[in-house]
């Protein structure tokens, strides 16, 4: 084990020495950074700004990379979304959300003797994947070197391979019964790759060199999509090469709100977007500056207010090309003032009840303020919570480059190797297992062809007077929204250093959990507290947990100087060039 | 002299990386298979055990009830506890310790050889796990683990108390040549 950590190490340490880079799980730079998951993907990135590459091109070879050495956590098959900012003033948000196939309905998969939840790990659990369309987008907007160049990296580490390490063993023996069943060529010879071992994949490698070679176009209109056609319809699954013609990733203006003085530039729905603003919305009537990241009472109102707009999640975020949302109105100053209200400092809000308190931010959508609002009468809406498992799959990145431009990228196979279904090198997600379980009249997040699935992923790009401040963004499920906004509190009102951000326990406001998970590290009179006076049902967990995400971020100072801190919880790195 | 001290060094070398090859243990098939804690570790012996075409039976979570040792020259156990496959399977350690305690008395009762192997290595040490070897342990007839596994001479500990022939191993796939050494 010590020697293949020892062979890790070298093997790094001659790719940094050969390209001039520098690796860390923190880094400092005045030239640019790239913080991601796992240190090689960082150092492609680091490798590609080092060529003269900007930001945009560095995280086009971050996110190829990404599906090579983390090919549980995202890759061609997957979808995601990133949110740029360029130096010239220009923002974008890339929405390259998956879309359910043209025959995934309810009735189909009753036909077939399928729920959502037992197709979600067949090719049946597939949709229309969008991280190479939202590639090709993405390097439209921004890019400056040639595709093949971006690319390389990847190839190369898909053919010489790489050193697997702790996470990947570990997300590879949680996922072997399924992978054996689903992806044996992935395997070693039907075994587990271990801790240490040179994982390479040719198959992947070949892939991305044919894409490279034909464009990237061949996944959705050419010999690939045809491939993936056979390959669905021989294994039952619903993807055609239709649905792959006729997919789109979109990029648009992104959705931005303020923060104590801060510009927070988000994603729009399907994703979290809207949800952060709002939590920070009502985050600002509390002077949480005057406590301290440790202080039951912090803890206890950023907590309810993560489960009070997580609530308000599942009514007002969904597809906006299917439902009329009520977006401008949930993320409106106005409307959070009524959130605001609900909070009682003296006691938590008892979990039974978390569904009965679901807001009304459509009267807000044309600018009415909270006491119009308020002194008219507000119909209620019951939910039924819908257990879904959230797991803490899912990679974010973030890249700064030496001109000022920024990305925050997060993509995905929804759970760790999606479907696990394998074919050419990489796996197909399984989007479909976050649609409803089943028709609900009422539901904006039934199954529906062509539509986008509801997610809480959130990359984010915090500016000040037009300057990048910090590129945030985390994988984890259901905690995606609960580990941006302590980052983004810890940051701003509690002014914490990047690295102490990244490292500080976190907790965990979402209205699935009727408990408050902490992870260790809080004093124990604040635990204590949140429990006696409170009333929290307090679930501690150990420290680092991956449960918690894994956040990779980066901080510009004033000064100029890039800070990048990668996951603590998830082996993650921050790496700069040199020169 | 040299070549002679260098042979010696190469051959002891080579056997601290196969491992100890117990002498004269010898297992016959039908072997069956089966997990103690729930660790893809089981599977991955039931794809090893194909691998080399041994004859056996693999049963992830079998009732000691429903175990028939009549049907089997050798039985094996792979230990490692994981939350995970405990959880699938709707039982705790102190269920599954039980399961597999039952499947280890039988084999006793009916002279039919146990074998426990930790394939996971380091990464699948815990207490979890412990309760279930320590458990089980009275019951081998033979050891086989993972070399890392034993860091911290368990292993060693164990087959000294009871008896029990050790054999070490560097990686997962070693175990295809063990298996061939000590089934056919």
């Amino acid at each position: 084990m010590r020697k293949n950590l020892v062979f890790s190490l070298v093997l790094l340490a001659v790719v940094a020495i050969s390209f001039g880079v520098t690796t860390g799980q923190s880094a400092a730079s005045s030239l640019g950074m790239v913080a991601a998951a796992n240190p090689y993907a960082a150092e492609v990135g680091a490798q590609i700004l080092e060529m003269g590459g900007n930001a945009v091109d560095a995280a086009i070879a971050v996110s190829f990379a990404l599906g090579v050495v983390e090919p549980y956590a995202s890759g061609l098959g997957g979808e995601g979304y990133a949110v740029i900012t360029m130096s010239n003033g220009e923002k974008y948000a890339v929405d390259f959300k998956s879309v359910a196939p043209g025959l995934a309905t309810y009735d189909k998969l009753t036909e077939d003797g399928y729920r959502i939840s037992t197709a979600n790990y067949t090719p049946k659990g597939t949709c229309v994947p969008g991280v190479v369309a939202g590639i090709q987008k993405i390097y439209d907007l921004g890019a400056t070197l040639p595709l093949e160049t971006l690319m390389e990296p990847a190839i190369k580490l898909a053919r010489e391979g790489f050193v697997v390490n702790e996470t990947f063993a570990q997300t590879l023996s949680d996922g072997y019964e399924k992978l054996l069943g689903n992806g044996f060529d992935f395997l070693n010879e039907g075994l587990a790759w271990e801790e240490g071992q040179v994982h390479k994949n040719e198959a992947l490698a070949q892939t991305l060199e044919s894409l490279a070679k034909n464009g990237l176009d061949d996944f959705y209109t050419g010999e690939l999509a045809d491939r993936i056609d056979a390959f669905m319809q021989e294994n039952e699954g619903y993807l055609r090469k239709s649905d792959l013609e006729n997919y789109r990733a979109l990029a648009m203006e992104p959705l931005h709100g303020t923060y104590r003085g801060y510009d927070v530039i988000v994603p729009h729905a399907p994703v979290s977007g809207p949800q952060l603003l709002a939590i920070l919305n009502v985050l600002e009537h509390f002077n949480l500056s005057a406590m301290g990241w440790d202080d039951p009472l912090a803890v206890h109102i950023i907590q309810q207010v993560l489960v009070l707009e997580d609530v308000d999640r599942r009514s007002f975020i969904s597809d906006p090309a299917f439902y009329d949302l009520p977006t401008e109105g949930f993320a409106s100053k106005e409307y959070a003032k009524t959130r605001f209200m609900k909070i009682d400092l003296t006691q938590a809000i008892d979990p039974d009840t978390y569904f009965d308190h679901v807001g009304n931010p459509y009267p807000f959508e044309e600018g009415a303020t909270y006491e119009q609002v308020m002194l008219q009468e507000v119909a209620q809406q019951s939910l039924v919570q819908e257990d879904l498992y959230e797991s803490p799959s899912t990679t974010h990145f973030s890249v700064v480059d030496r001109y000022g431009n920024a990305v925050a990228w997060t993509q995905t196979l929804s759970s760790f190797w999606g479907t696990s279904v394998y074919m050419d090198g990489f796996f197909f997600n399984n989007e479909m297992g976050n649609y409803a379980s089943s028709y609900r009249d009422w539901d904006i997040i039934n199954l529906t062809p062509g539509m986008k699935p509801r997610t809480t992923i959130c990359p984010t790009i915090i500016q000040k007077d037009g300057e990048v401040r910090w590129v945030l963004g985390t994988p984890g499920g259901g905690r995606i929204i609960s580990t941006i906004t302590q980052l983004i509190v810890d940051l701003v009102d509690f002014g914490m250093p990047l690295d102490q951000a990244v490292k500080a326990p976190k907790f965990v406001g979402y209205s699935s959990y009727k408990d408050l998970r902490m992870e260790a590290g809080f004093p124990e009179d604040t635990v204590a507290f949140l429990q006696d006076v409170l009333g929290h049902d307090v679930n501690m967990y150990g420290y680092p947990d991956l449960f918690f995400g894994g956040p990779n971020i980066i901080a510009v100072e004033e000064d100029g100087m890039i800070i990048g801190a990668g996951s603590i919880r998830r082996n993650g790195a921050a790496s700069a060039p040199e020169k | 002299m040299k070549k002679t001290i260098f042979a010696f060094l190469f051959l002891t070398l080579l056997a601290f990386s196969v491992g100890f090859s117990a002498e004269g243990l010898h297992f016959d098939a039908p072997l069956f298979i089966t997990s103690g804690g729930q660790s893809p570790g089981a599977l991955q012996m039931m794809v090893l055990a194909k691998a080399v075409k041994l004859e056996y039976v693999f049963e992830k979570i079998l009732p000691a009830a429903e175990f028939d040792p009549s049907s089997f020259k050798s039985a094996m156990i792979v230990v490692g506890a994981s939350g995970k496959g405990l959880g699938a399977a709707g039982i705790d350690v102190d269920q599954e310790t039980e399961r597999v305690l039952g499947i280890a008395t039988l084999c006793q009762e009916n002279g039919i050889p146990l074998i426990l192997v930790q394939l996971e290595g380091a990464a699948r040490r815990g207490p979890s796990s412990d309760i279930i070897l320590d458990a089980l342990a009275p019951f081998a007839s033979a050891l086989f683990v993972k070399a890392d596994a034993n860091e911290d001479a368990k292993f060693t500990t164990l087959g000294e108390e009871y008896e029990i022939p050790l054999v070490l191993f560097e990686k997962t796939t070693d175990m295809r040549d063990l298996l061939k050494d000590y089934f056919f």
